[in-house]
């Protein structure tokens, strides 16, 4: 059989777009991610009071520790259900490298996660009393963000695939890679605030982001092979 | 000819079996036969790559397997209990996604004469969340017609008759003899034995492992 590179590029597309149909159809996972990051940030002004001095220290970390709890339990499922259903296997059976399947997999839920959540950022500044101009950057900040939360949340869940518990080891093993973002995540929010430029966090965004799209398709392919095989 | 030569396997921190010695016969239909437990399902997903060789080697006509191991998964199709359905997805397009995955060219007119073939014609929109365990196990099965357009060799089947009626056993059979005339093998993992339309080659592992006991 002739399997030239195009081929591939078409198998990522498509695969990209499976995923997010299959996503689409069972919508209480994304709803599930929007509304727990809904309810995060009604609720933590609520819980320090009426004072605006309080809420601006505090904010622009709120609206990213929110995004990173509200996508964690969502990342088990990226792999889970593929696992249980044999999914994996036909791939594994396959000519089509897991890697560029885990690849696609990673943007799709980047794709179905994060979009929601950028149209609802406007009410997430109103909530936590940013400013508008801030708006553009939280989007920016936060689409870069998520996709390397999703990236490196596929080799936490290649990790986890087929253990017991995993919902509850998951967080632990992923979270220590998560720190950067969330650092130059806020790092980006706070200097638009203050007004300085916030290239330098963004660049090291971006570069994080980067480092994850390279090594994240081969860990998580390696980690699914050892799934496989027991 | 598909030799097993002295092969060890592991699960885990359990021996499946050690030192198996086998010969599976190449375009011919070969039944896995075994009590539960006895390593069939195991043996089928050694062969199909997943899992690893502890020892031994399997060589088909002299030549490991898995020295391109890219090489050889695309010339087979492994269907297992699990069967990879998607269950929000309808039955037309899990099969159109795993034909992309096999890289081959997903046009409707094969995958309507595929699900044809085993007689899904009036399921194609259903979702698999509402298909029963045979449908599904239909759906899964459809895979095989495209053993007919594009290079595939090897069939690894465990325990495809499970859930089917008579009638879909039968349309089962149709596309297992249509293979073995085109020089397909099967090797169909089963612990009942049902009657082919062509001759088949028994391979018990319980005598084998009797055998293979130093």
């Amino acid at each position: 059989m002739n399997v030239t590179n195009s081929s591939w590029t078409v198998l990522f597309i498509s695969h990209i777009k499976r995923d997010v149909l299959v996503n689409t159809r069972s919508l209480i996972d994304v709803i599930s991610v929007f509304g727990f990051m809904l309810l995060i940030i009604i609720l933590f002004p609520i819980g320090i009071g009426p004072t605006k001095e309080k809420l601006d220290i505090v904010s622009n970390a709120v609206l990213w520790i929110s995004l990173i709890i509200a996508i964690i339990p969502s990342l088990e499922k990226m792999l889970q259900k593929d696992f249980d259903s044999g999914w994996l296997d036909q791939i594994a059976t396959s000519p089509a490298p897991l890697e560029i399947i885990l690849l696609a997999k990673s943007i799709s839920h980047w794709l179905i996660v994060i979009i929601p959540l950028i149209l609802a950022s406007p009410l997430f500044a109103i909530l936590l009393d940013l400013e508008f101009n801030q708006i553009p950057w939280i989007i920016l900040s936060m689409t870069i963000g998520g996709l390397s939360i999703s990236l490196i949340g596929i080799i936490g869940a290649a990790l986890v695939l087929g253990a017991r518990r995993g919902n509850v080891l998951l967080p632990v093993l992923i979270i220590p890679l998560i720190i950067p973002i969330l650092i130059f995540g806020v790092g980006i929010n706070e200097a638009v605030k203050i007004g300085s430029s916030p290239l330098a966090h963004l660049f090291l965004l971006i570069a994080f982001s980067l480092i994850y799209l390279v090594i994240s398709p081969f860990v998580s392919a390696l980690l699914i092979r050892i799934a496989i095989s027991r | 000819m598909l030799t097993l030569k002295k092969l060890t396997i592991q699960r885990g921190s359990k021996v499946v079996f050690s030192n198996l010695n086998a010969e599976i016969k190449t375009s011919a239909l070969t039944i896995i036969k075994g009590k539960n437990g006895s390593g069939k399902s195991t043996l089928l997903r050694t062969i199909a790559g997943f899992t690893p060789i502890e020892e031994g080697q399997i060589k088909e006509n002299g030549d490991n397997i898995f020295i391109d191991k890219e090489q050889w998964v695309e010339k087979l199709i492994f269907i297992d209990t699990k069967n990879g359905l998607s269950n929000e997805l309808t039955v037309l397009e899990n099969l159109e996604a795993w034909v992309r995955i096999k890289g081959w060219n997903a046009n409707k007119d094969n995958l309507i004469m595929a699900l044809e073939s085993v007689g899904m014609q009036n399921y194609i929109n259903l979702y698999i969340s509402q298909c029963s365990d045979g449908l599904r196990k239909r759906a899964a099965l459809a895979r095989l017609y495209f053993s007919f357009i594009n290079k595939v060799d090897f069939w690894l089947l465990d325990e495809p008759s499970n859930e089917l009626d008579d009638l879909s056993f039968l349309l089962f059979k149709k596309l297992i003899s249509k293979f073995i005339k085109i020089k397909g093998t099967i090797l169909i993992a089963s612990h009942d034995i049902k009657s082919f339309n062509v001759n088949y080659n028994i391979l018990d592992l319980d005598i084998i492992k009797q055998l293979a006991k130093p």
